[in-house]
């Protein structure tokens, strides 16, 4: 499902250029759940951006359900998002100015989906927010406003699902929610996530886990789909 | 496209009820609503005042001729609407039993007056009535003084060249009696059908035919654009109301131009509020426009979802601005109702048009850097929240709102000079204004080191946001320039029209006064609390010849070339006075004014210094050094000019042609003139003060000096009520600025506040932050301001211009003050918010 060879970062700063990932290169296969753990500035945000084709590669190949992001505008990659990307982010990003319903609708409408408001419905009502749905975000506790993220995520029913430490600013027992809704539908939709985050036990949900150090990336501890099914 | 529209009326719905349009909104009604009012109630008001002013001149316009002129231009002028009249006059003898005078006579068609009243009374300088009618055929209404001068009464009867008039009536005025006080001849008015018989006017003989035209301005000024090539400039004169150079006619202009000022500067603080505005919406949409380019949204998805916001925004805008205009401006119309009269009923498109262009214009145009910044948003930001718009020239903003704001103004005005006066002072205080931001970091650096009180955390904050605090600043200097401009420009010009006319000015005129009469009549007048202004002395005189050369005592163009000289006289007899000390209101312009001169060679040659008027001098073709010769009784006066004077005529003083030195006329008699002041309601003491001088002639200008100070005072309350429009305006939109700021500072005061700083410290460093905003705006307002004064004043106004010290103090001061209450009040409503609603709101 990505496929990424020899990928770099370069950013240019006043003392010169700065090479915040070094050549990277791995693959994740469909239906799989790869975690990104590393320290803060250790590289993994810039990573998701460059996977989620948010950012352009300074050198390298990234395909993404074999479209070669590398060698795509902003305006293409943006349909591709559109059609097979969902996002989580830690900060959870809702418009501020729509309604947990619309914020839900958003990604559908943009993708051209038939009866986007039923589906928003549906979708909530899964999460467990349907009496939620007329709300601001901001009327919303935090996670609150994450499973609206995670139905709007899932709304489109991604192919691939990006997600920034999607439990960061949330307390245990939220965190605690919104992990085991991001897993379960993941495993209905059958969609491969892509998850960054710190925080170890949820990276060992995973299938995989892949550690950021300084801009490069090394695989980890490798635990089988069937260990990890014992494992829950 | 649906989705598109949906989306962008969802977000437009929610952003309204939750009231994040608010400012930007505000910004357009204002605009809109203020542009509205204030062209539409100046339309209104400049209507009403051109028609009375057109009374003035009894049509809208008039075609002066020194020949009949074609009967066909009336047909013409009839078929295109316009409603026409005519008058033929001339300088003629009027002659009763036994005594004769000179009169204007003028014989008018059953049309004339087009504008304004003709008034009549019962009995000489009795009180005036309007009457809606014209002398019978046979009959001629003279004015007042005529009976006294030929001794008649009402009913009798007087001769007029070959014809017999019955007197019917006491004509006390007609609308286009003039406004000279002097070289007048009493009016008589009489049917242009009995002209003929009078033999008066015919070949050979001077008269003035008059076509009077009114209709709507569109009709008139077809009509002049197919009249013009078929006019002779030596011959004809084309007479417009606002060609009138009385003080009316030029308060009336002025008037006009300060209305399109006012508008103008409506425009340029709407345009700026928009800005700020539009600057804030689109600042606050960073997020979403990441959000739904991370979630798939094309760009031009974005830019239409954003474009359609704006029209909605710039529609529901326009609407309530229209509504709020029209309701504002009835209101103040009815207000002013008793003091203004200003027609209610008559509906103006052009205001409407402007009004809704400059909203849509005003929304397009200035939120378009802020949304091609925002479109730039890099989706990334959902990862890296520091990262902002790629497109980040300040100078292309300024340069696009600038040009637009240049584009608007001139738009608007259609008048280049004004548009560029304002345009180039505003550029001067931007340039101006970036050079002291930049000079404030300087100093905030050095002021804000130490501890962290409320001064060092006020310059902090100036410092760190000396970018947007530059724009803050020029905004707010901008306004207050505006508002400047506006209040300085309205106390000159109200000044300047009151002193055209002050408590005091003389209202009666007397003439005739011999030299024996003058100790007698100084004494009766003080013994009655009359007090009397110079006397005058006077000579009738004939202009004679200039060098030698003499010159024609008829000017009619019938008899050029016949044998007479072709240089032209006066064509009647002139005032002659003598003086040695130059009146008020008179300028010397060229060469030296004789009182000073040494007059010792004069009295051998036999030659007098004389002074003449500029205007006369350039239409008799007089300059310095030419010999003057004139004509008094039997005896010859030569004179040389050695100075040229321009002359006020507007002062209701005598004022004259030429002035000899005195020593030239120590040999005549003169008789005096001279003129007092007596308040309308002493009006009665009239005959009792002239009756012991039977033979002096008396001028009645005190109804004419009301007309002028009433106009004179209509127009100031207009321009009142203008001023306080731009002020409520302008104070909306520095309110507006503030409150935008106010936004960006949340965060900051959020973690102050989390930070466990006193409610006291942010709120007293948040005031000086913004009174030291305001003290640099107001001052440097003040500079610009005296810089686009001097220029608008200089060459618009026609004012002379002057400095405004006492602003330079108050403009930094009020400046500090209002901007300084207006944070302190905007940060109290977000103190007011407990910590974590302020955090809450940041996300």
């Amino acid at each position: 499902m990505i496929k990424t060879a020899n990928v770099t970062k370069t950013v240019t700063t006043t003392e010169g250029d700065l090479q915040i990932l070094q050549p990277i290169s791995f693959e994740v296969n469909t239906g799989e759940s790869i975690a990104i753990i590393g320290a803060s500035g250790s590289g993994k945000s810039t990573l998701l951006g460059l996977l989620a084709g948010l950012d352009e590669v300074s050198e390298g190949e990234i395909f993404l359900d074999d479209a070669p992001l590398h060698n795509m505008d902003e305006e293409a990659r943006a349909v591709l998002r559109g059609q097979k990307v969902g996002f989580i982010f830690q900060s959870f990003m809702l418009v501020q100015s729509l309604t947990a319903l619309e914020n839900v609708m958003l990604p559908a409408e943009i993708a051209g989906l038939d009866n986007p408001k039923k589906r928003a419905q549906d979708i909530l009502e899964q999460v467990g927010l349907s009496h939620r749905a007329h709300h601001y975000p901001n009327q919303l506790s935090g996670g609150e406003q994450q499973r609206v993220a995670i139905a709007r995520a899932f709304i489109t029913q991604p192919k691939i699902l990006f997600a920034d430490e999607p439990t960061g600013n949330l307390d245990a027992a939220n965190g605690k929610k919104v992990e085991e809704l991001l897993f379960n539908l993941n495993k209905e939709q059958g969609t491969t996530l892509v998850l960054v985050t710190h925080d170890n036990t949820l990276a060992q949900q995973c299938d995989r886990q892949l550690t950021m150090q300084g801009g490069v990336l090394t695989e980890s501890t490798l635990i089988g789909v069937e260990d990890r099914k014992e494992a829950v | 496209m649906t989705m598109i529209t949906n989306l962008a009326w969802r977000l437009f719905k929610h952003e309204a009820r939750r009231g994040e349009l608010t400012i930007i909104l505000l910004a357009i009604v204002l605009s809109v609503s203020a542009v509205l009012s204030l062209s539409l109630f100046s339309e209104r008001l400049q209507q009403a005042l051109k028609s009375r002013s057109a009374a003035f001149i009894a049509a809208d316009t008039q075609l002066r001729s020194d020949k009949p002129v074609d009967e066909a231009w009336l047909a013409e002028a009839q078929s295109r609407e316009l409603q026409t009249a005519q008058r033929i006059s001339a300088r003629s003898m009027v002659f009763g039993e036994e005594n004769m005078s000179l009169v204007d006579l003028r014989a008018v068609n059953s049309t004339y007056p087009l504008k304004g009243d003709i008034t009549v009374s019962d009995m000489p300088f009795g009180s005036p009535e309007v009457i809606d009618g014209l002398p019978e055929p046979g009959h001629a209404w003279i004015q007042s003084r005529l009976f006294q001068t030929l001794d008649i009464e009402l009913g009798d009867q007087v001769e007029i060249g070959d014809s017999l008039f019955t007197v019917s009536r006491v004509l006390i005025d007609i609308p286009d009696a003039g406004f000279s006080v002097f070289n007048t001849d009493p009016i008589v008015l009489i049917r242009l059908q009995d002209i003929e018989a009078t033999s008066v006017v015919g070949p050979g003989s001077r008269a003035d035919y008059v076509s009077y035209f009114a209709g709507n301005d569109g009709a008139l000024e077809d009509y002049y654009d197919w009249l013009s090539p078929q006019l002779n400039r030596e011959v004809h004169r084309w007479r417009a109301v606002s060609d009138d150079d009385s003080a009316i006619g030029r308060s009336v202009a002025s008037a006009e131009r300060y209305f399109l000022l006012a508008s103008l500067l409506a425009i340029v603080l709407a345009a700026v509020s928009i800005a700020v505005a539009a600057q804030r919406y689109s600042q606050r949409h960073y997020d979403p426009v990441a959000i739904m380019k991370t979630l798939g949204a094309t760009k031009s998805t974005i830019r239409w979802v954003y474009l359609f916001q704006v029209v909605f925004i710039a529609l529901a805008g326009i609407f309530i601005g229209v509504i709020i205009g029209l309701v504002g401006q009835q209101l103040v119309v009815w207000a002013l109702a008793d003091r203004v009269d200003v027609a209610l009923d008559v509906w103006h498109w052009r205001p409407f048009f402007i009004a809704v262009f400059t909203g849509g214009i005003c929304a397009l145009l200035f939120s378009l850097y802020p949304l091609m910044q925002l479109f730039s948003i890099p989706p990334l930001r959902v990862l890296r929240r520091d990262m902002n718009a790629s497109l980040s020239s300040k100078g292309i903003q300024f340069l696009s709102a600038g040009s637009a704001i240049f584009l608007l103004m001139f738009a608007y005005s259609r008048n280049l000079e004004i548009s560029l006066i304002l345009f180039v002072s505003g550029v001067a205080l931007v340039v101006g204004l970036v050079a002291v931001t930049y000079g404030l970091i300087l100093i905030g650096r050095k002021l804000g080191a130490g501890s962290m009180g409320p001064w060092q955390l006020a310059w902090a904050r100036i410092r760190r946001r000396a970018m947007d605090n530059s724009v803050q600043l020029i905004s707010f200097s901008v306004t207050i320039m505006l508002l400047l401009v506006v209040l300085v420009m309205r106390n000159d010009m109200v000044e300047q029209w009151r002193s055209q006319l002050p408590e005091g000015t003389p209202n009666y005129f007397l003439i005739n006064i011999t030299p024996e009469q003058k100790d007698a009549l100084d004494t009766h007048f003080s013994q009655r609390d009359v007090s009397i202004d110079a006397f005058y002395p006077v000579t009738r005189g004939r202009f004679a010849s200039v060098n030698g050369e003499s010159v024609r005592t008829s000017v009619s163009k019938e008899d050029e070339g016949e044998g007479e000289s072709s240089r032209q006289g006066l064509g009647r007899e002139a005032n002659l006075t003598w003086s040695n000390l130059l009146q008020k209101e008179n300028n010397v312009v060229e060469g030296t004014w004789h009182g000073g001169l040494d007059t010792t060679d004069f009295a051998a040659s036999g030659v007098y210094p004389v002074s003449v008027e500029q205007e006369i001098a350039m239409r008799l073709d007089i300059k310095m050094g030419d010999n003057l010769t004139f004509n008094i009784g039997s005896e010859i006066v030569n004179t040389e000019v050695t100075s040229i004077r321009t002359v006020n005529w507007q002062t209701m003083q005598p004022n004259f042609f030429f002035i000899i030195h005195p020593e030239a006329m120590e040999a005549f008699r003169p008789t005096y003139i001279t003129s007092f002041f007596l308040p309308t309601e002493r009006k009665p003491e009239l005959t009792s003060l002239l009756q012991p001088f039977s033979s002096i002639t008396m001028f009645d200008v005190d109804a004419r000096i009301n007309q002028l100070r009433e106009i004179v005072d209509q127009v100031s309350v207009a321009v009142e009520f203008i001023l306080v429009l731009v002020l409520a305006a302008g104070s909306l939109v520095l309110i507006a600025q503030v409150q935008a700021s106010m936004d960006e500072r949340r965060q900051e005061l959020a973690i102050l506040r989390t930070l466990g700083a006193k409610g006291k410290l942010i709120r007293q460093s948040v005031v000086f932050e913004f009174v030291i905003i305001g003290l640099v705006a107001g001052g440097m307002a003040a500079l610009a301001n005296e810089l686009s004064l001097y220029m608008l004043q200089s060459r618009v106004f026609q004012m002379e211009s002057s400095i405004h010290l006492e602003y330079w103090l108050i403009a930094p001061l009020v400046g500090a003050i209002v901007v300084g209450i207006l944070g302190a009040l905007g940060c109290w409503r977000l103190l007011a918010l407990n910590t974590s609603q302020l955090l809450r709101k940041m996300v």
